[in-house]
C-alpha cells in the first residue's frame, strides 16, 4: 500500500500556499539583487534564502514519497527558524533591515502567513508520516 | 490602470470564489463550469497584462515600476496553477485551492491597483 501522498487533500491547499510564495519570494529576491545587492546585503541575501527554501519545498510537496517528505521536513524546518529568527532580529536590531524582506516582522507584510505555513507544513509532515 | 478592468477582475475573482464555494459545499470536483469561470478570469488577467504593459512601459515618475511588473507577470501564473491542482485532487481540497486562488488573484489586483496610485 502507497503511503498517503504528501500532496494530496489538506497536501494541495499547502502546495498551493508554498507555489504562491515560491513565486512572490522568487519575484522579489531577483529584483532587490538587480536593483542593488549592496543596499541592504543581509535582507537580499536572506529574500534569496527564503524564495529558494518556498520552491524547494513546492518541488517536494508535488514529487511526494519518502524522500521527498524528509527534504521537505528540513526545508521547511530551516523556514519556520528563519521566520522567527529574522522576525525577532528585524524588531530588535532594525538597523541591520534597511530593507524588508519576507520574513521580516515575522511576514507582517504578507498577512503573517509566512509564520503561519511552516507551523501548518510540518504539522502535516507529521499527520503524513504517522 | 483602468479602473472597469480591476472592477472586472473583482467581480471575476468573486465569481470563481462563489462557485469554487458552493462546489466544497457540495462536496464535488472540478468540472467544465468551474474551468470555464476560471477561463473567463484568466482572460481578464491576460488583458490586464496587456494594458498594464502598455500603460506602465511610458509612465515616468517615482512609482514603483518593478514591483509593478513583477505582480503583474505573476498574477496570471496562479489560476492555471489552482486549476492543475485542484484536477489532480480527488477531495473537496479541489476547490479549496481554487477559493484560495481567487482570494490570492483578488490580493494582488489590489495591491497593483495600490501600486498604481489614485490615478486610476
Amino acid at each position: 500500500m502507497p503511503d498517503r501522498e504528501l500532496g494530496a487533500g489538506p497536501g494541495r491547499l499547502l502546495t498551493g500556499g508554498y507555489a504562491v510564495f515560491a513565486l512572490a519570494a522568487t519575484g522579489r529576491a531577483t529584483y532587490q539583487v538587480i536593483a542593488g545587492f549592496s543596499k541592504a546585503p543581509l535582507a537580499y541575501t536572506l529574500s534569496a534564502l527564503a524564495a529558494l527554501i518556498y520552491v524547494l519545498a513546492t518541488v517536494a510537496l508535488v514529487k511526494g514519497g519518502d524522500r521527498w517528505r524528509k527534504i521537505a521536513t528540513v526545508a521547511i524546518s530551516v523556514e519556520l527558524v528563519g521566520v522567527l529568527v529574522v522576525g525577532l532580529v528585524s524588531y530588535l536590531v532594525p538597523s541591520l533591515f534597511p530593507d524588508k524582506t519576507v520574513w521580516s516582522h515575522f511576514g507582517s507584510g504578507y498577512g503573517y502567513v509566512p509564520l503561519v505555513l511552516p507551523v501548518v507544513g510540518l504539522w502535516w509532515l507529521r499527520r503524513v508520516s504517522r | 490602470m483602468v479602473a472597469p478592468l480591476s472592477l472586472v477582475l473583482y467581480v471575476g475573482c468573486g465569481m470563481l470564489a462563489a462557485i469554487a464555494l458552493a462546489y466544497l459545499v457540495r462536496d464535488a470536483l472540478i468540472d467544465d463550469r468551474v474551468l470555464l469561470v476560471a477561463a473567463l478570469l484568466e482572460l481578464a488577467l491576460l488583458v490586464q497584462v496587456v494594458t498594464g504593459i502598455a500603460q506602465g512601459a511610458g509612465r515616468s515618475g517615482n512609482w514603483e515600476k518593478g514591483v509593478f511588473f513583477a505582480y503583474l507577470l505573476s498574477v496570471p501564473l496562479v489560476v492555471p496553477g489552482a486549476v492543475l491542482l485542484a484536477i489532480k485532487e480527488k477531495s473537496r481540497f479541489g476547490m479549496a485551492v481554487v477559493l484560495a486562488a481567487a482570494a490570492v488573484v483578488a490580493v494582488f489586483v489590489a495591491r497593483l491597483v495600490q501600486i498604481w496610485g489614485p490615478y486610476a
